[in-house]
């Protein structure tokens, strides 16, 4: 069977673990190899975090840089810093347009780039780049906490996983806690329905 | 986690998989202080600590820690104690007596090492404590061997009596994974210490106290044997291969990838390593005699090819050694995949091509900030800093006439922009030992400590300014919880590991008890009154104290869940567009928006407290319901 790889990107507080854990819990449920690797620095909130997923057979806990099948960016800068570092030629970028601003940007110290700059580079290594404001999606849901789930409904509307919508709502039912799921499952429609409105990026090109 | 279900298949973590491998085991007892990347271990036992009927804390510190699962076992109970690498060097003495003295019940200990300090002030390789101390170690590579070495640690703790390492580095601590779960050992040993080993009284002094060192190293010797035939060590050997790995513990799936990646499976010998000391010296031999040249991964120091190069002198001088050590991999830091590709092909002498992305990354790298660490947004901590600044500006002249000595929690932080204000931090309880010596010298400072922290190890360190009248400040920086490590309930939290509630230590009491006289409690969140009350202390004689407490806001928050905070707003018709909210205070809530020159406060960051609305001079922040 083939090797899945995705990365997720995004900042410390905006439940990038969650979304990681329901794709490997269905992976396992279904039968699969799931190896993850995660990497957060010291503080509970506000630093990058990345997530590497691998589903099939594999070792190490990293993915090698260019050999991603898809990212997933939960926030604009942090999309394109691992982006460009781990898409594979023609991988699937999901992008959330989020920008949380770091201290430096807060500060004064440093200008966020502009979104165009910053989705151009991500342009050097694939084509396939689909911008969701998911955050706004995850309001709309009810709480931009949600903004994970919105996220991961897009993922799963694409063809990178090794299983689809379905298989992942039945998980989200097991996982979240019922007064968490209407919600939950909300975000996770809006996220789908985003990225297949995006549908030139569905297919593998 | 306590599924009762042998051969399913879970997702679990390395850290979660270790408990798991001592539930099954049949563990009485567990004890921690939580340090990343190890907290999980101590997090996961919280949760199934009452339910699987055993006894789980977290300790003041690690040694405390050790000690009290060290006391159980001496009863014939098996217990595990966990910390982060640089704990074990605060549990270093008990756990160099429990080697000494031996174990009954088995006792394992799990040193979480983080090779390229991801979260940690340095990467020490706790393998050579282990070595130094007849210790034997183990390293897992992913979440299976975490959990199936476990189970197997304990058994080696009582064949043995010696107290075993397993040793993680932050790659399989924080791993997930496909875990096939075993079953649950019901062990139902009564209590009962044992005389005829440790008591001095019944196995006589001389006996138990002399002479020790030989019996530890005869106990590795046995144990060195055993390990050449140990499932923990496997060798993948033809005879046919030039080239051979020892791949020890996570590294060995960076050797994997790379045998497959680079389709060379057939021509590298493999021996996957699980056991670090003593090393299994049969098949190791057997690996150099072999071969023409071999490779050893390891992170982070070259611990194993050390002892494999003395070795390699005796069995086949002429094998050619890769490692960290002939510069062929870092001497420091984690290992990467792309390395243990280059240095397995360039030993076949086989041509990688050049990596492609470098010049679309350096542009990424220019063009995107670094994301330096700040505390969160409303962090207690990030007004304590502010007020101080103030207060030492207000009364010294200028900011820098005071070393900021700080210490080990999010608090740490301090140093960070736009508040910048914090000289030096070291290991925990330092800031209070360190700024005694500026003192004594004429140079002031202050001790800038978080109330997890003081517990832990400044107590002593207090106790002494006040011996020897040394004129010293403390703030500590009182946020209720061990946080960084996530939350963690600490002495004065009022409750235990496992949620039950239990007296609250005092922090002021403490300093009373031990004679400061000069102790101050202020809330951190009203930044005036935090303020005076600083410039209070700094104007006082001798040892002074100011507490600056507020629970951490992220606590908080997960207290009141579901119901989120009211968030604070910018009314922008007052709002005249200075920064100062900006760059003095630099919440990360706030942010500045170009077009309208105004500052603007992102809702679903904000967690209301409400300071930057005392930052602004003009008035403009104010909160939703207002």
């Amino acid at each position: 069977m083939k090797t899945t790889r995705v990365v997720i990107a995004g900042v410390g507080g905006q439940g990038t673990l969650l979304a990681t854990r329901l794709i490997a819990e269905t992976a396992i449920k279904q039968g699969l190899n799931v190896r993850i690797g995660e990497t957060y620095g010291m503080a509970q909130r506000g630093g990058p975090v990345m997530g590497h997923i691998q589903i099939g057979k594999v070792y190490s806990p990293q993915i090698r840089p260019g050999e991603a099948d898809a990212l997933l960016g939960f926030e604009l800068a942090e999309a394109t810093r691992r982006g460009v570092t781990f898409l594979k030629e023609g991988g699937l970028a999901i992008v959330n347009s989020k920008k949380i601003p770091p201290v430096e940007v807060i500060s004064g110290m440093r200008k966020y780039p502009e979104e165009k700059e910053l989705i151009s580079l991500l342009h050097e290594v694939t084509s396939r780049v689909a911008v969701i404001d998911a955050t706004s999606l995850a309001e709309k849901a009810g709480d931009p906490i949600a903004t994970n789930m919105v996220m991961l409904g897009a993922l799963a509307a694409s063809d990178v996983l090794p299983f689809g919508e379905k298989e992942i709502t039945a998980m989200m039912k097991e996982s979240i806690p019922a007064r968490f799921l209407e919600l939950n499952t909300k975000a996770f429609k809006l996220g789908s329905e985003a990225l297949k409105e995006e549908n030139i990026f569905m297919k593998n090109q | 986690m306590i599924l009762d279900a042998p051969g399913t298949t879970v997702l679990l973590m390395g850290n979660e998989a270790i408990v798991r491998g001592a539930l099954e085991a049949g563990i009485r007892i567990a004890a921690s202080y939580p340090g990343t990347p190890a907290s999980e271990i101590g997090n996961t036992f919280s949760e199934v600590a009452k339910e699987m009927g055993i006894h789980f804390e977290w300790s003041t510190n690690e040694k405390v820690a050790f000690e009290v699962v060290y006391g159980a076992s001496m009863c014939n109970q098996r217990g595990m104690v966990s910390m982060k690498h640089v704990g074990l060097n605060v549990a270093l003495d008990i756990m160099e007596m429990a080697a000494l003295r031996g174990v009954k019940g088995g006792l394992v200990f799990v040193s979480a090492d983080d090779p390229s300090q991801h979260s940690s002030g340095q990467e020490q390789d706790q393998r050579w404590l282990a070595k130094q101390n007849c210790v034997p170690a183990l390293e897992p590579s992913d979440p299976q061997d975490a959990k199936d070495f476990t189970v197997y640690a304990y058994e080696l703790s009582e064949k043995y009596q010696l107290p075993v390492m397993l040793r993680t580095v932050t790659r399989v601590s924080h791993m997930r994974s496909n875990v096939k779960l075993g079953k649950f050992q019901k062990l139902d040993r009564d209590a009962k210490f044992d005389f005829k080993q440790f008591s001095y009284v019944v196995a006589g002094f001389d006996k138990l106290f002399y002479g020790r060192e030989k019996e530890a190293n005869e106990k590795i010797a046995k144990i060195k044997v055993e390990f050449d035939s140990s499932p923990l060590n496997k060798l993948v050997m033809t005879g046919e291969e030039r080239v051979g790995v020892i791949a020890t513990g996570q590294t060995y799936n960076y050797v994997m990838d790379a045998l497959i990646k680079l389709g060379v499976k057939n021509k590298v010998a493999v021996l996957k390593l699980g056991t670090s000391n003593p090393l299994p010296e049969g098949l190791i031999s057997m690996l150099l005699k072999g071969v023409d040249k071999v490779l050893v991964t390891e992170e982070p120091d070259p611990f194993v090819e050390l002892h494999v190069k003395a070795l390699a002198k005796d069995i086949n001088p002429r094998v050619e050694l890769y490692g960290r050590m002939n510069g062929k991999l870092p001497g420091e830091g984690e290992l990467m995949p792309l390395m243990v590709d280059g240095v397995i092909a360039e030993m076949l002498g086989e041509k990688i091509p050049p990596y492609p992305r470098a010049d679309v990354e350096k542009e990424a790298k220019d063009m995107i900030f670094g994301r330096m660490l700040t505390v969160c947004a409303g962090c207690p901590h990030r007004p304590s800093i502010y007020a101080l600044k103030r207060a030492v500006k207000a009364v010294k002249g200028d900011i820098h006439k005071v070393i900021i000595n700080g210490d080990i929690g999010c608090y740490g932080l301090a140093w960070a922009p736009p508040m910048s204000y914090e000289d030096t931090y070291f290991c925990m309880g330092a800031s209070l030992g360190v700024s005694q010596g500026m003192s004594q010298v004429g140079v002031d400072s202050i001790a800038w400590i978080g109330d997890g922290t003081f517990f832990h190890a400044a107590i002593p360190a207090l106790m002494n300014a006040v011996q020897t009248k040394t004129n010293i400040k403390v703030v500590v920086a009182d946020n209720g919880v061990t946080a960084m490590t996530g939350f963690q309930p600490n002495p004065q939290s009022g409750k235990m590991a496992t949620g039950e509630s239990t007296k609250s230590v005092s922090i002021e009491a403490i300093a009373k008890a031990v004679g400061v006289e000069h102790v101050e409690v202020t809330d951190a969140y009203d930044t005036k009154a935090t303020e005076t009350a600083f410039k209070r202390m700094l104007k006082t004689e001798g040892v002074a104290m100011v507490i600056s407490r507020r629970v951490c806001a992220t606590e908080a928050i997960r207290r009141m869940r579901p119901k989120r905070p009211v968030p604070y707003e910018v009314d922008e018709s007052k709002c005249v567009g200075c920064k100062l909210c900006l760059s003095t205070f630099g919440c990360p809530g706030l942010s500045f928006d170009e077009e309208k020159k105004k500052a603007s406060i992102d809702p679903t960051i904000c967690m209301g407290c409400g300071v930057c609305a005392q930052v602004c001079n003009v008035s403009c922040i104010h909160g939703r319901d207002e």
